[in-house]
């Protein structure tokens, strides 16, 4: 079942006075309990497609239907991971993620419950009372996504989330993604600049052209879980997509020198 | 266990700021002492440090300090409550409308380091001789540093926060309370404290020269009948006054929320 749709999503920035096309018409069908990883080189629009995907930003055209439903406004229904984890430094860990919940109405009793068990599933049960400096960068990415899960979204969005992370807590929370991914069943959509990760982490890998951006391929990955970041059978995998990908981050650095 | 070391090193902390409060604080009694001692100035122009402690009984037995604390304080919080409830709607009204904000903010180095005392004659002539003169010239020496602070408090917000809230469903007013608000927190809190210090600099002007009670009132007294005792006691009482609520309110507060938010981990 086609869970949501983007239908030639186009949108311009502005640039110093100057009007830059960013998305020049992508078209992309996510299905329910797809993993989809979009990797493209920077600046190729890949967060802002998915902050239109959120709400967060409009299309200058095209549309985003979510079960068929016209997307116009953010909403809980798409839960949102960012870069720098977004969490917010005036609540304790417990309340940021029962931020959400909250404002939907849920009763405290319940709020808690649902937020002590994904903070558990996340490992941080002993964390629930501290406030987020005292956390490490992965443990608030952690918390991040509990908060977003909490939400119990139609669609998981992910922008970067792991882009801060040294690597081996990355590598830890690779697996622990996939695991929950297995267990709950969500949706994702997941941005990274990084093609292990997306193979690591994708049923679909849909790599981005360089501006003006358009979707140049989609990769399949038929391989079993968890998988590895040092399993060698994914190699291949990552050499296709790098072939793709090469072209177009060159493409990106002579854009930037001009 | 990381806590334990950082209460423990805090404690000691202030005992030895207290320790050195009390050694600076004699060895200044001791230089006046000496001062008075060498006899450069007369008497009655620098009374010694013990003359001074007698002006200060003197004024607390007859009344005239406590009811003058009493006075200017509660003109003082009546203000500085119209100058927040007033300021912070206006800096509100500068983000809602934008040409407004621009304008009055391009205004603000002008408006914020406008002296208090040059609003004295203006508010006399306006208002009168009267303790809502001094409100006024109070009022308007603090309020432009909350409408500032206002308006770039939450200008200031990343806007990550409002992003991921507006993600998770929040709009309108839950997240006006839930996230502006909080998240402008620690940069109002520094707002306030200048508009504090403005509106404390502001009613000792005023009540110099438009009063006839209150702390400025009986430093002018003291002026008046050449009584420098008077005036120097009237004088600690303004600076310990100063301090008191910087420390134990605003400063506390500050204290609390940088805390919470982890800003002074790193250091």
């Amino acid at each position: 079942m086609t869970k949501l749709q983007a239908k030639n999503i186009v949108k311009h920035f502005d640039h110093n006075g100057n009007s830059i096309l960013a998305l020049d018409g992508i078209n992309l069908n996510v299905e329910e309990g797809d993993f989809i990883c979009i990797v493209g080189p920077s600046g190729c629009g890949k967060s802002t497609f998915l902050n239109i995907v959120a709400g967060l930003e409009k299309p200058d055209s095209g549309e985003i239907l979510l079960n068929g439903n016209l997307i116009t406004t953010p909403g809980p229904d798409r839960t949102m991971v960012f870069q720098e984890g977004a969490l917010f430094p005036w609540l304790k860990v417990i309340d940021n993620v029962e931020f959400g919940l909250k404002m939907a109405g849920i009763p405290k009793d319940e709020r808690r419950q649902i937020s002590e068990r994904y903070l558990d599933m996340m490992q941080l049960a002993k964390f629930t009372d501290s406030y987020t400096y005292q956390l490490s960068t992965g443990m608030k990415q952690r918390v991040a996504i509990a908060r977003a899960l909490a939400m119990d979204p139609e669609i998981l969005l992910m922008d970067e989330p792991f882009a801060a992370l040294d690597s081996q807590t990355r590598d830890l929370l690779l697996v622990e993604l996939q695991l929950i991914w297995e267990r709950t069943k969500k949706t994702i959509i997941f941005v990274t600049h990084n093609i292990s990760e997306s193979v690591i982490l994708g049923n679909r890998v849909v790599v981005f052209k360089n501006r003006p951006s358009k979707i140049k391929k989609e990769f399949v990955i038929d391989y079993r879980r968890p998988r590895l970041a040092e399993d060698e059978n994914l190699q291949k995998y990552y050499h296709q997509i790098l072939e793709e990908l090469k072209s177009e981050v060159m493409a990106h650095i002579k854009d930037e020198n001009l | 266990m990381n806590e334990k070391i950082i209460l423990k090193k805090t404690s000691h902390g202030s005992f030895d700021d207290a320790a050195n409060a009390a050694l600076f604080l004699a060895v200044f009694v001791g230089i006046w002492q000496i001062v008075f001692m060498l006899g450069i100035w007369p008497k009655i122009s620098l009374p010694s440090p013990l003359m001074v402690a007698e002006s200060f009984v003197k004024i607390i037995w007859n009344h005239s300090l406590p009811v003058s604390i009493g006075v200017t304080l509660a003109r003082l919080v009546t203000a500085f409550a119209v100058s927040i409830a007033l300021g912070t709607l206006i800096g509100l009204a500068m983000i809602k409308f934008k040409g407004f904000g621009k304008t009055l903010s391009s205004f603000s180095a002008g408006l914020l380091s406008f002296p208090s005392i040059a609003w004295v004659p203006f508010s006399i002539l306006l208002i009168g001789f009267n303790d809502f003169g001094i409100l006024f010239v109070v009022v308007m020496s603090s309020i432009f540093s909350i409408m500032i602070s206002t308006y770039s408090s939450i200008r200031n917000i990343p806007p990550i926060y409002l992003d991921a809230a507006k993600n998770m469903g929040a709009k309108g007013f839950y997240l006006f309370r839930h996230v502006t608000i909080p998240a402008a927190t620690p940069s109002l809190i520094i707002g306030i404290r200048q508009a504090w210090s403005f509106a404390w600099h502001a009613i000792i002007g005023a009540e110099i020269l438009m009063s006839i009670v209150g702390l400025g009132h009986i430093l002018s007294v003291g002026r008046d009948f050449l009584d420098m005792g008077q005036v120097i006691a009237s004088m600690i009482t303004i600076f310990a006054i100063g301090l008191l609520v910087d420390r134990l309110l605003l400063f506390k507060l500050d204290e609390r929320v940088r805390k919470k938010w982890g800003l002074d981990h790193h250091r």
